[in-house]
């Protein structure tokens, strides 16, 4: 049924605003970003998805339920807002899956963009909660066309959601553990915090949230884990947090070597020793 | 130290989005609310809103679309003050008429008579079809149930309806 109303659809249009409010504004929410906040703080670092080397883009029966099935089976979070074309349809719509990004759109017969009958190409998803998106999937109408079982090589099934499409769902592999001897974590330290501040954020444009304790600072924009740290009595420059497996195997080493192994700590992220090289330069071992 | 693996601050990304949102933000509420006080108002709250909103545990990455999102709330949330402030001043006569019309409409002047109307009619109508929402989306932003939704989308239609034919005869 048409509506006559459908006649007001207004697409966002974008519109210079006054530019001495986008300057105010600015302002305001710089020192409102910096002013710091509760920080999320958490083992490992939410995966976002990215446009990367290979992106399904499928056509769906029903773009706008199909976005709410993807959320809701797969947890998918919607990316921005769906295309609408001005007869309706979904022109283009993005969902992020994990790492990956899903595209969709409605069908478009005259452009012989269409759902295949039958075949088509498969999409393989990984899922932490593999058989409890299944059950979501399948009470949500997806056909069960291969229940989750191990075929000796993980743990999967296929389903072919209401929309058309056929997933070969598998359960999520483990995320690999940091190599020994990559660097994980970068602390900048500094005789002078807020002069490091400054001159990086002058010269580089770094930006920094405040960290747990005192004269310690998350950096922004230079491409790293870690921080800042000022404060006097330290080894001035970068130093560095080095995976291993095996701690105390690694400080026998350490010693053995003709440097200088530090106290074992616990962390919520792990066990640590402040440690230095036979030459003297600090690091720290990190064992998972 | 600051403590390793710290999920990256993602209100940084609001600032690196500001000079490209900016725009989006402000056009969605001005040609939805047509002040340009008010849009600015708006727009502020949507960014400074944003900060904490974007810092949240599952919170959807900072987007343009995502700021439109906010937008859209805020945006109801400046009706709903606006329909508290008017309602004493109003009677209360709502159309329940519900007969077809399907006369093709004037966006223009129906952007002028939308201008006219109660702010809860008027922000069922601009989401359901200005932003092109479905009805259950409706009902979310809204914070009603579908189905109060869709009487209020009936009554909203229906007083479009009146004020637009008016329209028509005082302009004809």
């Amino acid at each position: 049924m048409t509506d006559p109303l459908d006649a007001l659809r207004e697409p966002v249009r974008p519109i210079d605003p006054d530019p001495r409010f986008a300057d105010e504004l600015r302002d305001r929410l710089r020192r409102a970003v910096l002013n710091g906040g509760d920080m999320t703080t958490t083992e490992t670092t939410a995966t976002q998805g990215k446009i990367s080397a290979l992106t399904p883009y499928i056509v769906v029966s029903d773009a706008r339920r199909a976005l709410d099935f993807y959320v809701e089976a797969f947890g998918a979070t919607r990316r921005g807002e769906p295309i609408i074309m001005a007869d309706g349809r979904v022109g283009h719509a993005e969902l992020a899956i994990g790492d990956a990004v899903l595209m969709l759109a409605d069908e478009f017969p005259e452009l012989d963009i269409v759902v295949a009958d039958r075949g088509g190409a498969q999409i393989r998803i990984e899922l932490s909660d593999l058989d409890a998106a299944v059950r979501r999937a399948v009470d949500r109408g997806a056909e069960l066309l291969r229940p989750v079982e191990d075929r000796g090589y993980g743990r999967g099934g296929t389903i072919k959601d209401p929309f058309g499409q056929r997933w070969l769902v598998a359960e999520k592999s483990p995320e690999p553990p940091t190599p020994q001897g990559h660097a994980m974590y970068f602390t900048f330290q500094v005789p002078d915090d807020e002069a490091a501040k400054a001159f990086y954020g002058n010269v580089l444009g770094w930006q920094y949230t405040p960290g747990s304790v005192e004269g310690a600072w998350g950096i922004e924009g230079n491409g790293l884990q870690g921080g800042l740290w000022g404060g006097p009595g330290r080894q001035v420059g970068w130093k560095l947090m080095f995976a291993v497996d095996n701690l105390e195997a690694a400080l026998d080493r350490v010693r053995s070597q003709g440097g200088r192994a530090g106290e074992v700590e616990q962390h919520p992220y792990g066990r640590t020793a402040d440690c230095a090289d036979n030459q003297g330069i600090e690091f720290w071992l990190w064992e998972s | 130290m600051s403590e390793p693996r710290v999920q990256p601050d993602p209100a940084f990304a609001l600032l690196s989005l500001y000079e490209t949102a900016l725009p989006e933000v402000y056009g969605y509420l001005l040609s939805r609310c047509g002040s340009r006080a008010v849009a600015e108002e708006l727009t502020s709250e949507t960014f400074l809103g944003a900060v904490s909103a974007c810092r949240k545990a599952g919170a959807p990455p900072v987007s343009t679309g995502w700021l439109i999102g906010v937008a859209r709330h805020k945006l109801v949330d400046h009706w709903r003050q606006r329909e508290r402030e008017e309602r004493g001043l109003r009677l209360v006569h709502e159309d329940e008429a519900v007969d077809p019309w399907d006369e093709e409409i004037d966006a223009l002047q129906a952007r002028e008579v939308l201008a006219t109307l109660g702010p809860h009619h008027r922000a069922a109508l601009t989401l359901r079809y200005l932003d092109g929402l479905r009805v259950p989306d409706v009902a979310d932003v809204l914070g009603r149930t579908v189905h109060a939704t869709e009487a209020l989308l009936v009554r909203a239609k229906a007083a479009f309806r009146n004020a637009y034919r008016e329209k028509g005869v005082r302009d004809d």
